[in-house]
């Protein structure tokens, strides 16, 4: 890349570029990941104790993660909800992308990407709010539900996992429509007629054509919204609590309610190791590189 | 079930514009037959009703006399050669090809060997292996080739396939395709806007305008007896004289030699040929000569021809033909070809010089004018 950058903008510039894409590098990720992890690494204490003997390398903030079953059981749920809520983005993005792409007629897709991104305009808080009046005790949905005649009394959404899966699939939608729509919308349309016209049912030309060749962008959703769920913080409080805890909730505590600093990065650490995680085994199933990916 | 379509009144609506005016066809099990026009004129539409990607407004589709109109693409008895090939570009060339068997529940070794047979066929042996985007481009054209017919189509259709092709493959992809449908008695279905490909390869063609069909007919017929003014200017090249029919005198059983007063000294005459249910020109008809540019002979007419006088305007080389553009005196520029090896090319005068040239009155064609319209569409396609 230094070649590149050096013969088409000489020394000056490419020199430039290299030095703001390193200073961003090292300020924004680099050194505050490494202050993280070092206040992991080391006990609470008072001001006046730092530096003193107490001051030691520790894993301890990191053990009291393993003995307690609690946290333990809300770090597990944390990725197998996120994991949920990613697959059911997936299964919802998936149609609708590709009726975009391939088969609305360009003035229907423009409506419906307006349409999709317009909620977007407003702040994620407000957006789960009105999931929050909506799945009410005794709001519009239960309403509906009774109207209908489907129940016969009011379903407690809220206060469970229910409300935390739909709100996040809700919240995190664009970010599976859009890397699933650039995929798709780049297949050559006369492939998926070439597989009809061979005698292929819409199952299977989506399995052999359509999917192997939206992989990358199905790769990128995927990560994104894994990241985004696991990183939540306001759906869960809001469309969750108490019933459905969320391992970010139990970090802000550390830092916030527990004033334990320290023990909070060792948390914040496990969650970050965790996406990284998640992100080389999806690239791993998906068998994309990270240049796929960032296409 | 043979090969055998019939497309009953088909017509096609895209909102008020009609692509395919109604139209009736049938095409014999086994057949190499053309659809040839420019393009916009219909002829992809009409594919794409055989193929099932398109239902009709009207009319019925059957292949083999089986009723196909409702069926959907995936059932037809069909395969498709698209334009840009749309090979499986993840696939390896195996698996291009085998595709189609999967789909029908074929086993993996039942699959491989009609998949080495079919290379065998297209001359593409041990590289079932290869991924498909390391192909060059005429290793990709056999690869589709061999992907439709793995399916055992009863009529293959193919869309303009050897449009990406440089010539010199183009025209030995030509004499292959040709071979290959002897060999498997497939019906194919050809689209084109190339005449060459379409005389060429073709068993018949029908030529298509503005989303009707002008004129179905083997290659020889359609270039010696065009029977539209369309057909005449857009097959071969053609000198178009529109006049007002002088004399008519009865010939052989052939057809008529009438004369034309076309708006030069002397009247020209050509035969008009006469067809099932076509009216015969009378003195004061409006109609159109017809002389093709090879038809044209330097000097004076001898006991047949007829001659015309004017200066040569310009001189091309072209291979094996010697063009000239001559313009007649008091009238057009045309064209004529005289082979580059003959005594007339050699003696050919200079740019600037006035000259005769002559036809014999049985190669010219005379059509009587139909109205208005149909002259616009052929000068269109003359142009295009």
């Amino acid at each position: 890349m230094w070649r590149q950058l050096l013969d088409r903008f000489g020394l000056p510039v490419a020199f430039a570029i290299v030095g703001v894409m390193g200073v961003w590098l090292i300020l924004m990720v680099l050194l505050p990941q490494w202050q993280m992890i070092d206040y992991s690494l080391h006990p609470s204490l008072l001001p006046a104790e730092r530096g003193g003997e107490k001051d030691v390398w520790t894993l301890t903030n990191y053990l009291t993660f393993f003995r307690n079953d609690i946290h333990l059981a809300i770090f597990f749920k944390t990725i197998w909800s996120s994991v949920l809520v990613t697959a059911l983005t997936l299964m919802v993005s998936y149609p609708l992308a590709y009726y975009l792409a391939k088969v609305a007629t360009p003035g229907q897709a423009a409506l419906c990407l307006l349409l999709l991104i317009i909620p977007f305009w407003i702040n994620e808080i407000l957006r789960t709010f009105a999931w929050y009046i909506i799945f009410a005790f005794r709001g519009p949905l239960n309403e509906l539900l009774f109207a209908l005649g489907l129940i016969d009394r009011p379903i407690r959404f809220l206060n469970g996992d229910t409300g935390v899966l739909v709100g996040m699939v809700y919240a995190y939608i664009l970010f599976m429509v859009f890397p699933l729509y650039n995929a798709i919308e780049s297949l050559d349309g006369n492939q998926i007629r070439a597989a009809r016209d061979l005698g292929a049912g819409w199952i299977r030309t989506h399995r052999r054509i359509v999917v192997p060749h939206a992989k990358p962008g199905i790769a990128t959703g995927c990560i994104m919204t894994f990241m985004l769920a696991a990183g939540s913080y306001a759906v869960p409080s809001l469309l969750g609590s108490p019933g459905s805890r969320w391992f970010t909730q139990i970090i802000y505590n550390w830092f916030f309610e527990g004033g334990d600093w320290n023990q909070g990065a060792a948390y914040a650490f496990l969650l970050l190791a965790l996406c990284i995680l998640f992100v080389t085994l999806i690239m791993r199933i998906f068998k994309v590189g990270l240049g796929d990916i960032a296409k | 079930m043979d090969g055998r379509i019939s497309l009953d009144r088909i017509a096609m609506r895209f909102g008020d514009f009609n692509a395919i005016q109604p139209t009736s066809l049938k095409i014999e099990s086994g057949e190499f037959f053309s659809f040839l026009g420019p393009s916009g004129c219909g002829k992809t539409t009409l594919l794409n009703i055989i193929s099932g990607f398109l239902t009709p407004s009207e009319g019925r589709v059957s292949i083999g006399g089986q009723e196909m109109t409702r069926i959907p693409v995936n059932r037809r008895p069909t395969a498709m050669i698209f334009q840009n090939l749309a090979l499986f570009p993840l696939m390896s060339v195996y698996e291009n090809i085998e595709f189609g068997l999967e789909v029908r529940g074929v086993d993996r070794h039942a699959r491989r060997q009609k998949a080495d047979e079919l290379l065998t066929l297209v001359a593409l042996g041990g590289s079932g292996h290869k991924p498909v985007i390391e192909l060059s481009g005429g290793q990709k054209q056999r690869v589709a080739i061999a992907r439709a017919l793995a399916v055992e189509p009863r009529v293959l259709l193919l869309d303009e396939p050897l449009s990406a092709l440089d010539l010199k493959l183009r025209q030995h992809m030509r004499t292959e395709l040709k071979a290959i449908q002897r060999k498997t008695g497939i019906t194919f279905i050809y689209i084109t806007h190339d005449q060459g490909e379409a005389l060429t390869m073709s068993d018949r063609v029908a030529v298509m305008s503005a989303g009707r069909i002008e004129q179905v007919a083997d290659p020889m017929t359609l270039y010696r007896q065009p029977q539209s003014d369309f057909v005449a200017s857009f097959v071969g090249e053609n000198n178009r004289f529109p006049g007002r029919v002088v004399a008519v005198e009865e010939s052989d059983g052939e057809g008529d030699i009438v004369t034309l007063d076309v708006g030069l000294a002397s009247p020209l005459p050509g035969r008009a040929l006469i067809h099932d249910g076509g009216q015969r020109l009378s003195p004061g008809d409006t109609a159109t000569l017809y002389v093709r540019p090879e038809h044209w002979r330097l000097g004076g007419a001898d006991a047949t021809g007829t001659a015309v006088r004017g200066s040569v305007h310009h001189q091309h080389f072209e291979g094996a033909w010697l063009t000239l553009e001559v313009a007649l005196d008091g009238g057009p520029v045309v064209r004529v070809q005289l082979p580059q090896n003959s005594e007339e090319a050699a003696a050919v005068p200079a740019v600037g010089e006035a000259c005769h040239l002559s036809y014999s009155p049985g190669q010219a064609m005379v059509l009587p004018s139909a109205g208005e319209t149909s002259r616009e569409a052929g000068d269109v396609a003359t142009t295009a």
